[in-house]
């Protein structure tokens, strides 16, 4: 690890004026919650920030807040948190499971939901200090000649990567919202325009400016008669992310679909929502068939590589799996 | 069987450091503080092949807090043990793989040592390298050693590895019918949790190592060697060991990197490889391409069995590269051709069980392929084939093979469950698979020291370093058993070569056997003594008394008796006694520890995911000397081959001939939510030649585990997985809802 500076704020605003002042001094500063993956990045010399602003030390960051429309999680409270929420596993009981997926017990109790959200890729090359990636400023992406297993079948290119959040995929499929605060002051968006693809930049996964932060997560209610599941195919039981994970929320009546989310994870350098497949689904009965047919429309257009296929017929029988749990 | 009543052999005893252990008041080397020590650093080489033609240090030496930088231009010091048939130093030029060390690095703490490993500059001159064992033996291969790239033998190891028995020819003709297949497993780390570490200072003339060692015999050996030490001025110091299956055996580069670090810069130095060079800096399980011929009868009967392999040992030979799992078989004709393969990859040398664990995979898969051939169940294949004779011709100390067959098949239900591959339907599939495994049993040396105090309390002093397996326990077991003094009255003093006695090392499962022995012989020493002194207190010849739970008494009379204590009262000081012992077993035997392993998986069709739902291991390792922790290396031996059947393997990524998961994470070694109950058997059996019956139990479970599970699987698909590790996606690539 390279030695660097610890500042810890008192205010969101402070930790923002900040980040703007290391910003104009071209100083690499990292904004670090819970910090068990950006550690990671930094013991292999990946990450060598100036300045690592811990957002811990700012007071009322870390909250989840139930009201009638749904809930509000600050930017800092941990996966484990947010599993064990009673009012969360009541409503949205997938997205406790989802947060329940992620990593292992020890990092889920360190690990915050904006973390979560905004890690990096656990791309064995981007995490590689002898590969100086693409995603790293260098000039190619190594998994296209070299092994791919993990990698992208959808919405890959020039980079490969995978989003590694089990969360995104859930809270896209919630519809939930970012809020963020930064120079110009806070804004809230929906959180699947949050994430970057790589035809528009292949050195970021999310939108954030240098002197931004991630505050709240907002996470409406669906609507009555939904189901949702969130799915996840792994090689080891902790500590692994999805190979491929996903996320639905179906809201159904008499088994038919009244409108439908599908959200895949681990398939694509951002969550991946199949809206044509979503649209399929709108106003079918759901039965096996159904399922199928929107999980053979939801990968239309996977391109996988040398090591990635068997990742197609696996998002397809997850998907599968999922929509017919869903009536 | 011979059994005998016991006080305490056979129990199940706690360690008795384990508070110590599991509170951290255990003092591992990574602990080791001393006044003024530095920190040390690795640089590694980014080329699979280069020759080196310059190293510039200047700027790193200009880094404040940098103190001495070692390299192969100024630091020309042997490292026996790393290489079997080449003369390997610490730091070599060529570099031959990616991760051979360049350079190592002491500052005032190990974050300036990494800054300053940024700063050298070397300067290299690319040779062309090969990655894959089968190309490394075609003619054109890039050559990594003048004579090529199959390793050549020196006396210790030979290659290609020839063994031979009967006349496969006259096997073949015998046969109904002749089965050929290739297997091949990975290379997999031995991923101890406590890292390499090293702590060196020198008073003087005198070098003192505080080492993670499984010998501390041997480091001291190998250190006196390496830097032309006398042996007395050479201690090595390994008080609590994190374990190492079979990576930690001898002296290693690290800690000759670390005395000369220390040399030259007059301060301790300690030296902690980080978690990645302890994947790619040391070595792991060699990786195998296993081609066979079976002939077999109608009935199953094995007549002959043809192995040719070649095994992945890269770029420097530190071990045998042996193919060793026909050992549980009968096999009437045999011949077996290993070619121990140099390549431009992390070296492989030993890990638990070196040669076994993958080659039983092979085997047994091909045996469980034979038997689904000629449709017969493989319980009874494999309790047809099970092993008799010894290479075909001796016989064994002890054999209850054939106990671990019935007794482990009976508790898993295997009648009631086995069913024909492939006819568990659906998207969640049951199989059920088996495996036969065991590691060789043998005697040596060992030397131990044992006082006892005039109050009736005793030492045992041995040259043991637990490394994890609760050797020194298990010392102290069989102490308070052949001393006939209470375990709680007797101390343990390990791992120190300037106070204990010579021990082999705590490798190749010899700890219970070699030192154990000699623990018996050092308390008949010290019994006699105290008879003769205690014979006067009890009006009785010395010949006529016994000494249990620190009772001394008369055999033909045990109520003439007195405390111990009081029986040597006389004593001023100590009783003395110490062996030397260095048994053999007779000629034309062959000593064994046996295994049969049973599971039970779930395949889940539609995700390609295995979970291991139930796993009983049935074990003949003789007399069990400490139940739990003999049971504790079944679960740990079943729960690595885990790893290596699902998930584990080195990946060198082949455009840059980097190794791209050389951590815990992306190695995916195995967490405890992989594991079920292991249900652990230990057959009644008893060897002659063990120390009160015991024969080893440290590398047996690993052997068949991976066997197991991989027939399980096939059991559960109909599909026959002749590549490991067997993962999801090649799961979903053979099976289909």
């Amino acid at each position: 690890m390279k030695s660097f500076e610890n500042i810890d704020p008192k205010s969101v605003k402070e930790a923002v004026g900040l980040l703007q002042k290391f910003a104009s001094q071209k100083k690499d500063a990292a904004v670090v919650g819970g910090g068990s993956e950006y550690l990671q990045l930094m013991k292999v010399r990946v990450a060598t920030p100036d300045y690592v602003v811990n957002l811990k030390t700012i007071p009322g960051l870390n909250y989840i807040k139930e009201d009638g429309a749904g809930f509000r999680i600050g930017a800092l409270t941990t996966l484990s948190e947010l599993e064990e929420h009673k009012g969360v596993q009541e409503k949205l009981l997938f997205l406790s499971q989802a947060a329940g997926e992620a990593a292992s017990p020890q990092i889920r109790n360190a690990g915050t939901v904006a973390g979560n959200l905004c890690q990096r890729p656990f791309c064995w090359y981007f995490r590689s200090a002898s590969h100086v990636c693409l995603r790293k400023g260098g000039e190619v992406c190594y998994s296209v000649a070299g092994d791919n297993r993990y990698h992208a079948i959808l919405g890959g290119g020039p980079s490969y990567i995978v989003h590694p959040s089990d969360l995104a995929p859930a809270l896209v499929a919630l519809d939930a919202k970012i809020k963020i605060a930064g120079p110009a002051g806070e804004k809230t968006m929906p959180l699947e325009k949050f994430f970057v693809s790589p035809q528009v930049n292949a050195r970021r996964e999310n939108i954030l400016g240098p002197a931004d932060i991630v505050t709240e997560i907002q996470v409406p209610l669906p609507k009555s008669g939904s189901k949702g599941f969130y799915y996840k195919a792994r090689e080891r039981q902790a500590w692994d992310h999805a190979i491929v994970s996903v996320a639905t929320v179906v809201q159904a009546s008499g088994g038919a679909a009244r409108d439908a989310r599908v959200v895949l994870g681990g398939v694509a350098p951002v969550p991946w929502r199949a809206a044509k497949a979503e649209e399929f689904l709108r106003g079918k009965k759901i039965d096996d068939g159904a399922a199928q047919k929107a999980a053979e429309i939801a990968l239309e257009g996977a391109r996988p590589m040398k090591d990635n296929v068997y990742k197609v017929d696996l998002a397809k029988n997850l998907l599968r799996r999922a929509l017919v749990a869903s009536v | 069987m011979a059994q005998k009543e016991f006080s305490v052999v056979g129990k199940a005893t706690p360690r008795i450091d384990g508070f110590e252990r599991v509170t951290g008041k255990a003092e591992y080397t990574g602990d080791v503080q001393l006044p003024s020590m530095l920190c040390a650093r690795v640089l590694r080489s980014p080329h699979p092949h280069a020759q080196i033609l310059s190293i510039d240090t200047s700027k790193a030496e200009k880094l404040p807090g940098v103190k001495a930088i070692v390299h192969s231009f100024n630091t020309q010091v042997q490292w026996a043990s790393g290489g079997l048939t080449q003369k390997r130093m610490i730091f070599n030029n060529p570099v031959r793989y990616v991760g051979d060390a360049v350079a190592a690095v002491a500052a005032t703490d190990r974050y300036i040592a990494e800054d300053a490993l940024e700063l050298i500059d070397v300067k290299y001159e690319k040779l062309p390298y090969v990655l894959d064992a089968a190309a490394a033996l075609k003619p054109d291969a890039p050559k990594i050693y003048p004579k090529g790239n199959l390793s050549v033998g020196d006396g210790r190891v030979t290659a290609p590895i020839k063994e031979e028995w009967g006349s496969v020819e006259k096997g073949f003709k015998e046969a109904d019918k002749v089965f050929e297949d290739t297997y091949i497993s990975k290379h997999v780390n031995n991923a101890q949790m406590e890292r390499r570490v090293s702590v060196a200072k020198w008073d003087g003339a005198k070098l003192t190592v505080y080492a993670s060692t499984q010998g501390i015999s041997n480091a001291r050996g190998d250190i006196a060697k390496a830097l032309d030490l006398p042996l007395s001025r050479v201690r090595v110091i390994c008080k609590y060991m994190g374990a190492g299956f079979g990576n930690k055996n001898q002296a290693q580069d690290y800690d000759m990197m670390a005395a000369v670090l220390s040399k030259a810069t007059a301060q301790p130095v300690k030296l902690e490889f980080t978690r990645e060079d302890d994947f790619i800096g040391m070595h792991g399980r060699w990786a195998s391409e296993q081609h066979y011929k079976v002939g077999v009868k109608k009935d199953g009967t094995i007549t002959a069995v043809e192995l040719n392999a070649i095994t992945n040992m890269g770029a420097y030979r530190k071990q045998s590269g042996d193919l060793t799992g026909c050992d549980f078989y009968n096999i009437p004709n045999y011949k077996k051709i290993v070619s121990p393969t140099h390549t431009n990859t992390v070296v492989a040398a030993n890990y638990r069980a070196p040669a076994y664990p993958q080659s039983v995979y092979g085997f047994a898969s091909m045996l469980d392929q034979i038997a689904f051939e000629l449709g017969i169940n493989p319980y009874d294949m494999f309790l047809k084939n099970r092993v008799r004779l010894s290479k075909g011709k001796s016989q064994f100390s002890s054999n209850a093979m054939e106990a671990c067959i019935v007794e482990g098949a009976k508790r898993i239900g295997w009648q009631e469950k086995w069913h024909p591959p492939g006819a568990s339907k659906g998207v969640k599939r049951h199989g059920i698979g088996m495996a036969l495994g065991g590691y060789p049993f043998r005697l040596g040396l060992g030397a131990a020291t044992i006082r006892v105090n005039r109050d009736a309390t005793a030492h045992v002093i041995v040259g043991v370093v637990d490394i994890g397996t609760g050797a020194k326990s298990t010392m102290a077991i069989i102490a308070s058993e052949a001393l006939g003094i209470p375990l709680d009255q007797i101390q343990l003093a390990s791992g120190d070569t300037d106070v204990t006695p010579y021990s082999i090392g705590e490798s190749s499962s010899r700890t219970t056997s070699f030192t154990g022995t000699a623990v018996i012989a050092a308390a008949e020493d010290v019994r006699k003594q105290i008879f003769i002194i205690a014979a006067p207190e009890l009006k009785a010849k010395p010949e006529e008394l016994e000494l249990k739970d620190g009772i001394v008494f008369l055999k033909a009379d045990p109520t003439k008796k007195l405390p111990l204590a009081k029986a040597i009262h006389k004593v001023e000081s100590e009783i003395i006694g110490r062996a030397t012992t260095n048994p053999a077993l007779p000629e034309g035997t062959d000593g064994k520890c046996f295994a049969a392993h049973f599971c039970e998986v779930e395949v889940d069709a539609f995700t390609g995911q295995v979970r291991l739902t139930r796993y009983v291991a049935a074990h003949d390792s003789g007399t069990i000397i400490n139940r739990l922790t003999a049971t504790s290396q079944v679960k740990g031996g079943v729960v690595q081959g885990l790893g290596m059947a699902f998930t584990e393997e080195l990946l060198i990524d082949r455009p840059t001939a980097v190794p791209i998961n050389p951590n815990y994470r992306d190695a995916k070694v195995p967490t405890h939510l992989e594991v079920p109950e292991i249900e652990v058997i230990f057959v009644d059996s008893y060897d002659p030649y063990g120390p009160f019956g015991g024969k080893p139990v440290g590398e047996p479970p690993i052997t068949p585990s991976v066997a197991t599970i991989a027939n399980a699987i096939f059991n559960a698909t109909g599909k026959r997985f002749k590549e490991l590790p067997i993962t999801p996606d090649k799961i979903l690539r053979a099976v289909q809802v």
